[in-house]
């Protein structure tokens, strides 16, 4: 059964674009995720960075400190093994819940 | 593990705050950057990023709320959910906390006990290389002390040892320090304090030449030094007088020094002097072995090659004395300082580690229960989505809250048991004073129970997380293959906590036993109404037997007179106390055996009304008078009834003779026996007794003839006074009058001799008292096992009895059937109990006192406790099963 809450969906968006992108600081991350989907998804400051703690804790993601291009301290994240996996079983539970609610969707045009 | 980083951000939050504002911080540049980038003015991309990102203070509360609290929050929630789990519970919960807290208590505070007097290193550096040599000689058997003489031998002599020295207990009348007191003196070797590695706290210790020239010098113990000289360091250098002669203190000892004493142990003493052998001790038959000796082995010498020496030289001093057989002995000090407590200690380590398997067994046994009936609240709960990983995280934390309760309990019950052991433990127990919480075992112990605990109270939860959800919903919460083989476990645990209980019940039993016999056994005298107290004359004034002879005569005129006292009487020795010295005698026609060694009595040297004072019945003959008192009295020996039993069989003793000495033909003189009394214990009651033999001390010298110069002169009395009164009202009465006679004699020991008695029963007393209790501790457990098991399973079974009753069994029949079941299980543990009994029991015997280790009448009486006790427990269970009612019971399904 596929988790269907927001939190999820938030943190789906933050391993993916790790996954994608490697090493990126949180305000990286919300640009990355608002430019990916077109300026449809934009990601609240106030839900992004207690999302990221609570992945670290959980040890999806990995932190470190470093220096961004234009020489600024900032905290970088990066995927680890942990978060690999969680990243497939993410996927896999949001697939299921679009292919669930579409069926839903679907069934409701139709009767 | 990510549970634990979290736990650790708990005690990091403010270093976890300012990377947190750092981050957010940095966050809102890169957007300003970004915006002036885009072109608009800092100040206009400042207050943009601003308005997106809300309230900093509010977002960085909750990140750190993200990182720490969450963890804590949730295990705060188990905890709660935890307590209100057992909380539901109470009778579980209580039994468990109390399992626990008995296995972890008494294991603690036994071992604590153990430890500080058994495996607690000397007080010495290197303690393991100090020996204690010991003489034996062939007709006495056993390991005693050396002779005076063989002391210097091999202090000379052997090679082994880097010192030897000598050392014997010596009372002093200390005067000139506050009140005349007896001091428990010691006299040592100079080589003492360097074998044993100690050097004094002030001033210094003996040297050779001081010991070799009975130089009047002494060492102060602390606590003499504080008591009676206030601590001051100026004492080094002052007198003091030990019987009446006067002793420079030179220095004194650190703090709990300790020395070795008599037969085995070490002590702490008042004070010591030289050892300083007198001619007539250094000239003494070999046959007097009261000089101990203890040696420090050099280095690297084993315990075999040193008594390999020892022997060497003990061939020098046999060479001297071909007549007596000698062998030699070497003992290391730490052995010998525990033998005497070793079976006590023993034992009740043992007790406390069947208390420890019946504790375990129980909560095993609680939790296996416990978890049964909780399959069916597993399967609702996984049922509802409940994960396993959850469901076996609030198990473990439900087991560790037990635990630590449990835990807590037993440490706070471990404490109250150390600190009350301390103070009734029986003084024999060697190093009685550094008794305290041992925290290593204190923790293993509680670690080995909890982890009983964590271990009972996870594995049927793993169990059930792994059987299927709908399994055990079908189910309904009966159990069907699974519960049947863990039911088996639970009988299993139970009947093997019943032997065990039934094991500690016979230890008990036994003891119980020995403790009646011993207070059964007749002293050989009447204890009640006499009081009694250790006087002893210095040298110094008193130097000669006439002078002795008449100050205990003046006193006992002073004594009698006083109000109440019926008689008054002196001796050199009391009984039960175990202090009475022995002789080598031959009795006149008395031929020995041809194995047989030499012939042994207790031998006590009487003034005054001895006998009448402590009512020793008269069976034959008469009691000494004044007429033997009188010079050139002929000399006349009193005997005991067994030694009249055992040398003079068959015919009249009175009017027989009796040497002392080792042989009839022996140049001594004849004494004649002129009275037979009843036999004493010489030593406390439930230990080995001596046959006795009385002489006047007015004849004392004469009746050693030849040998006469070494018994010198006999100042030290017991004196025993009898009273139609209160004993204890005459105690003060008897101080002033002794005082009366001379003021600066020490009166020491005053007590009654009922007191003395009971003192001696003491050791006994304890240990009855100790597995006695444990027995209770462990039937209490058994019991409650056997009634959780037999409780459960017939609430497990209402099913089953319904259908019974419905196809036509009666209540009668239903009763009978759980009751047998509660018989089945106890006869089982009884029948366990009695083999592992007829095995161990035996190690026991060293405690036991006239009853035999598989006695009959304590093993009837303990398969008779322990089968009613199961009865008992399966009473209850038994009538509930009776009450089912079998309609009730199949709707309810």
């Amino acid at each position: 059964m596929a988790k269907s809450d927001l939190q999820g969906s938030l943190d789906l968006l933050v391993l993916k674009t790790l996954a994608q992108r490697g090493r990126l600081h949180g305000y990286g991350m919300a640009l990355h995720i608002q430019r990916a989907s077109d300026e449809l998804l934009r990601v609240e400051e106030g839900s992004l960075y207690p999302a990221l703690h609570r992945m670290e804790q959980s040890g999806w993601i990995a932190s470190e400190w470093a220096l961004t291009a234009t020489g600024r301290r900032a905290k970088y994240y990066r995927l680890t093994t942990a978060g690999q996996k969680r990243l497939a079983a993410a996927e896999q539970e949001f697939d299921e819940l679009v292919r669930g609610v579409r069926a839903v969707l679907t069934a409701a045009y139709s009767g | 593990m990510a549970w634990m980083a979290r736990v650790r951000n708990l005690w990091r939050r403010r270093k976890i705050d300012v990377e947190i504002e750092e981050e957010l911080r940095a966050h809102i540049e890169m957007a300003v950057e970004d915006g002036v980038r885009e072109g608009m003015s800092e100040k206009e991309a400042r207050r943009a990023a601003r308005v997106r990102f809300g309230n900093p203070v509010a977002m960085k509360e909750r990140t750190v709320g993200a990182d720490a609290a969450l963890s804590m929050e949730s295990l705060w929630r188990d905890i709660k959910f935890a307590l209100r789990q057992l909380k539901k519970s109470p009778g579980f919960a209580i039994a468990a906390v109390l399992t626990l807290a008995l296995g972890i208590g008494g294991v603690t505070a036994v071992f604590s006990v153990v430890y500080a007097v058994l495996l607690r290193p000397l007080p010495y550096p290197e303690a393991n290389h100090l020996a204690v040599l010991h003489e034996a000689m062939e007709h006495l058997g056993g390991m005693a002390n050396l002779a005076a003489p063989d002391v210097l031998v091999y202090q000379r002599e052997s090679r082994a040892f880097t010192a030897v020295a000598g050392f014997i207990d010596q009372g002093y009348d200390v005067t000139g320090a506050g009140e005349p007191f007896r001091a428990q003196a010691e006299r040592v070797s100079a080589q003492m304090f360097p074998v044993l590695g100690v050097p004094p706290l002030l001033g210094r210790a003996f040297t050779q030449k001081e010991d070799e020239n009975s130089a009047a010098v002494t060492l102060l113990s602390y606590a003499l030094w504080k008591e009676r000289f206030g601590g001051s360091p100026n004492v080094v250098g002052r007198t003091v007088d030990l019987d009446l002669r006067p002793y420079t203190i030179i220095g004194v000892m650190p703090r709990g020094f300790e020395t070795p004493t008599g037969l085995g142990g070490i002590q702490p003493h008042d004070l010591w002097v030289p050892l300083s052998l007198t001619p007539a001790e250094k000239a003494a038959e070999a046959d007097d072995l009261d000089y101990g000796a203890v040696a420090r082995l050099k280095p690297g010498v084993t315990m075999t090659q040193a008594l390999q020496d020892a022997r060497r030289v003990l061939k020098m001093i046999q060479a001297k004395v071909p007549e007596v057989h000698l062998s030699i002995g070497l003992r290391g000090l730490r052995e010998e300082t525990v033998r005497s407590a070793r079976p006590l200690l023993r034992t009740l380590l043992g007790a406390v580690l069947l208390i420890l398997l019946i504790a375990c067994a129980n909560l095993a046994n609680l939790l296996l229960v416990r978890a049964a009936g909780r399959r069916r609240e597993f399967g609702v709960r996984m049922a509802l989505g409940a994960a396993r990983k959850t469901m076996l995280r609030q198990l473990l934390i439900e087991s560790l809250l037990l635990s630590a309760m449990g835990g807590a309990a037993g440490l706070g019950l471990a404490a109250a048991a150390v600190h009350w052991a301390t103070g009734v433990l029986p003084d024999s127990l060697p190093r009685l004073g550094e008794i305290a919480i041992h925290w290593p075992v204190a923790l293993l112990a509680a670690g080995l129970v909890c982890a009983t605990g964590v271990a009972c109270g996870m594995a049927p939860a793993l169990a059930s997380a792994k059987t299927d959800v709908l399994d055990s919903l079908r189910e309904g919460g009966q159990t069907t293959g699974q519960g049947r083989s863990q039911h088996r476990l639970r009988s299993t645990l139970v009947v093997a906590e019943m032997a065990l209980a039934m094991l500690l019940l016979i230890g008990a039993g036994l003891l119980l036993r020995s403790f009646a016999r011993m207070m059964e056994t007749n002293p050989g005298f009447q204890p009640e109404r006499t009081v009694t107290a250790y006087l002893a004359l210095p040298k110094q004034s008193y130097p000669t037997q006439e002078q002795v002879d008449d100050f205990f005569r003046d006193l006992q005129e002073r004594l009698k007179v006083l109000p109440g006292v019926e008689e008054v009487g002196f001796a050199s020795d009391i009984p039960v106390i175990g202090r009475s010295s022995s002789r080598l005698f031959a009795a006149q026609g008395y031929v020995r055996k041809p194995d047989e060694g030499f012939s042994i009595t207790s031998n006590y040297l009487t003034a005054g009304d001895y006998f009448q004072a402590l009512r020793i019945p008269l069976i034959e003959g008469r009691h000494f008078d004044a007429s033997d008192d009188l010079p050139g009295a002929p000399l006349v020996v009193m005997i005991s009834q067994s030694l009249a039993k055992q040398y003079f069989a068959g015919r009249d003793s009175v009017g027989m003779h009796i040497k002392v000495g080792p042989n009839y033909q022996y140049p001594m003189p004849e004494m004649r026996v002129v009275g037979v009394v009843g036999d004493v214990s010489d030593n406390p009651v439930d230990a080995k007794q001596d046959v006795e033999m009385y002489e006047p001390v007015s004849q004392a010298a004469a009746d050693l003839g030849p040998a006469a110069a070494m018994i010198g002169v006999v100042g030290d009395f017991h004196a025993v006074v009898r009273t139609t009164g209160d004993p204890q009202a005459l105690e003060e009465e008897f101080r002033r009058t002794v005082h009366s006679a001379d003021p600066t004699l020490a009166v020491t020991d005053l007590q009654t001799m009922n007191e003395i008695l009971s003192s001696t029963e003491a050791p006994r007393r304890f240990n009855t008292w100790v597995l006695t209790s444990f027995a209770g501790i462990a039937l209490a457990l058994a019991l409650l096992g056997i009634y959780g098991v037999l409780a459960y399973s017939v609430t497990e079974r209402t099913r089953e009895i319904a259908i019974r009753m419905a196809l036509g069994a009666t209540r009668a029949d239903v009763e009978r059937r759980t009751l047998r079941h509660a018989l089945v299980l106890g006869a089982s543990g009884v029948g366990l109990g009695l083999a592992a009994a007829a095995g161990l029991t035996r190690y026991l015997a060293s405690l036991l006192y006239q009853v035999k280790p598989l006695d009959g009448l304590t093993l009837t009486g303990a398969v008779a406790v322990l089968l009613a006790c199961a009865a008992l427990a399966g009473w209850l269970p038994a009538r509930r099963a009776a009450g089912v009612d079998p309609m009730e019971a199949l709707r309810s399904e």
